[in-house]
């Protein structure tokens, strides 16, 4: 912890290698999260640098409100959301589709099991909110509080929208989770 | 069905999210409800099967490429991006507030000292050839003792009744004109007080600096005053006139009182000598008249003075020659003068132009307020949807 301040402290004062080291640490997290919130690894790369290059030029006036992590996963999530905001409406079936076929790297999409993809499309069809939610609690494993401090939401917010969410998800993959009688 | 009561809370209950009461009702529910049990299990396994997506990995050349565009930004531009810093924002727009009230203040200070100054420009002309002078606020002192010093003649002003006598005004008039050939302008100022019947009562040379300066005083006939001092001030161009008017009727009328008086005084002592029998007695009322005849004189000296003056005008004229461009071909005595109003002239300008400026800012502060605020409502809004 005590590198990653140091870390942060010199990335503020404008030390590439500092914050090279400090984007490795973090990339695969924001790119996760831009992953799974826009649906699709070029609008996901195109999120995570987005995110990186506004945290770099953020630096100088984070002050350590709030932890370095949350603060680059509010980055992150604002990223994303602008991207997709900004990106023309789409049917969803359309959207999976380019997600799993055009965006992705070949190679990978052959190894990637059914699973995933599936799990994939089914949190991408979940409206914005409710997605972000869920991705930031399931996927990324951050804790409630954490959740409130990134999106600045009310914790009874995070709760609605992370059972709705689920239990959307619990709907599209009854098959996968046989257990319930619903 | 009791199902609908616990569905919405499986998932904080889940993650023990829920308060002690709330869970105490959720855990005595499922002991009765097989079908929530059944559907938290559902639930608490799409939980699972969600922690088991894959973790995605940043692709590479992720970091290479960053390197790269934070390399070609213009370095130092913190841009305010989406989380602004609020302790920052507010201080600035303080800062700005604060700017613009000062703004507001000036421009007021300036407004509140203009008018006076338009005023003060708009009362000179204002007093005209034709208008009798105010009755006494009295002329400014240089006035006063050219009345004094020259002899002056006033114009028989409109009757006013209740007055036994005429309005008596002492007329004058100074005039400062910049003209073409100053030798002109004398002669020709020579001919107009001729033709209307006054003469020219003293006139002076002298030469300052590089252009020569005459100072004529004009007598004419109160009547012929206005009609003369248009005809002076076609002569040249005008930079100067200050016209002012004299009441003395006061003092006349009080004059001739005094005048009565001592002559029907006189009278009676005149009588009296008639039927003095002392030698004694004649001495003495012989002395008393010869007093009484000195004071009278002496009033009457000054009745006719008055009169004098209140009967010739006087303008004076105070003639300089155009500065001349073509002074001489080394002459530039007049640069330093055109420099120090070159430089003045931009001041000026440049003040007028931050005056507009600041009050154009101001007229913009309520809009820019509103749509400040409106923006800060936006950005609030879509922060807690989390959109």
């Amino acid at each position: 912890m005590s590198e990653e301040a140091d870390l942060i402290a010199r990335s503020g004062g404008g030390d590439l290698d500092a914050y090279d080291r400090l984007v490795e640490l973090y990339q695969d997290r924001v790119y996760q999260v831009a992953y799974r919130i826009t649906g699709n690894r070029e609008d996901a790369w195109d999120a995570a640098q987005e995110t990186f290059l506004n945290a770099f030029r953020s630096l100088p006036r984070f002050r350590g409100a709030s932890a370095f992590s949350t603060w680059v996963h509010r980055i992150a999530t604002n990223a994303a959301l602008d991207l997709i905001r900004r990106r023309p409406p789409q049917p969803p079936v359309s959207l999976e589709d380019v997600a799993v076929s055009a965006g992705d790297d070949p190679a990978e999409t052959a190894t990637r099991s059914e699973l995933q993809q599936r799990l994939h499309r089914a949190i991408t069809s979940l409206p914005a909110d409710q997605r972000v939610v869920v991705v930031l609690r399931d996927v990324q494993g951050l804790s409630y509080e954490e959740i409130t401090a990134v999106l600045r939401i009310p914790p009874g917010t995070v709760r609605s929208r992370l059972s709705r969410g689920r239990e959307s998800l619990r709907r599209q993959l009854a098959d996968l989770a046989p257990a319930a009688g619903v | 069905m009791k199902m609908g009561h616990v569905t919405e809370l499986l998932s904080a209950y889940l993650d023990e999210q829920v308060g002690s009461g709330e869970r105490a009702r959720i855990t005595t529910h499922l002991e009765a409800c097989e079908s929530c049990r059944a559907h938290l299990e559902s639930l608490r396994k799409t939980v699972a099967l969600l922690h088991t997506t894959e973790p995605v990995r940043a692709p590479e050349g992720f970091r290479a490429r960053l390197r790269e565009r934070i390399d070609a930004q213009p370095r130092r531009a913190p841009r305010t991006f989406g989380l602004p810093r609020l302790p920052w924002s507010w201080r600035t727009a303080a800062a700005a507030l604060a700017v613009v009230m000062v703004g507001l203040f000036t421009v007021n200070l300036l407004r509140a000292q203009f008018p006076r100054v338009a005023l003060q420009r708009a009362r000179g002309p204002e007093v005209s050839v034709s208008t009798p002078p105010p009755p006494f606020p009295g002329p400014p002192a240089a006035s006063v003792d050219r009345a004094a010093r020259a002899p002056e003649v006033g114009a028989p002003a409109p009757y006013t009744p209740g007055e036994p006598a005429l309005r008596r005004v002492i007329r004058t008039a100074s005039v400062m004109l910049e003209v073409g050939d100053l030798d002109q302008t004398a002669s020709r100022l020579t001919r107009i007080a001729e033709a209307a019947g006054g003469f020219i009562a003293d006139s002076s040379f002298a030469q300052a600096g590089s252009t020569p300066e005459g100072t004529f005083v004009l007598r004419v006939p109160a009547p012929r005053f206005a009609d003369v001092l248009a005809q002076v001030e076609e002569l040249g161009h005008v930079q100067q006139r200050r016209i002012s008017g004299q009441d003395v009727t006061e003092e006349y009328v009080d004059l001739q009182a005094r005048i009565r008086n001592l002559e029907r005084y006189e009278q009676r002592l005149l009588a009296f000598a008639d039927r003095a029998a002392k030698v004694s007695d004649l001495l003495a009322i012989e002395q008393e008249l010869a007093r009484v005849r000195g004071e009278i004189e002496m009033l009457t000296g000054r009745a006719r003075y008055l009169d004098r003056q209140v009967d010739l005008a006087s303008i004076q004229v105070s003639a300089h020659e155009q500065a001349k461009a073509s002074g001489g071909f080394w002459d530039f005595s007049g640069t330093l003068t055109k420099v120090q109003m070159a430089f003045l002239a931009t001041i000026r300008q440049l003040l007028r132009a931050a005056e507009t400026v600041v009050v154009a800012v101001s007229a913009l502060v309520p809009v820019v307020v509103l749509a400040g605020l409106a923006w800060f409502v936006v950005r609030r809004v879509r922060v807690a949807r989390g959109i």
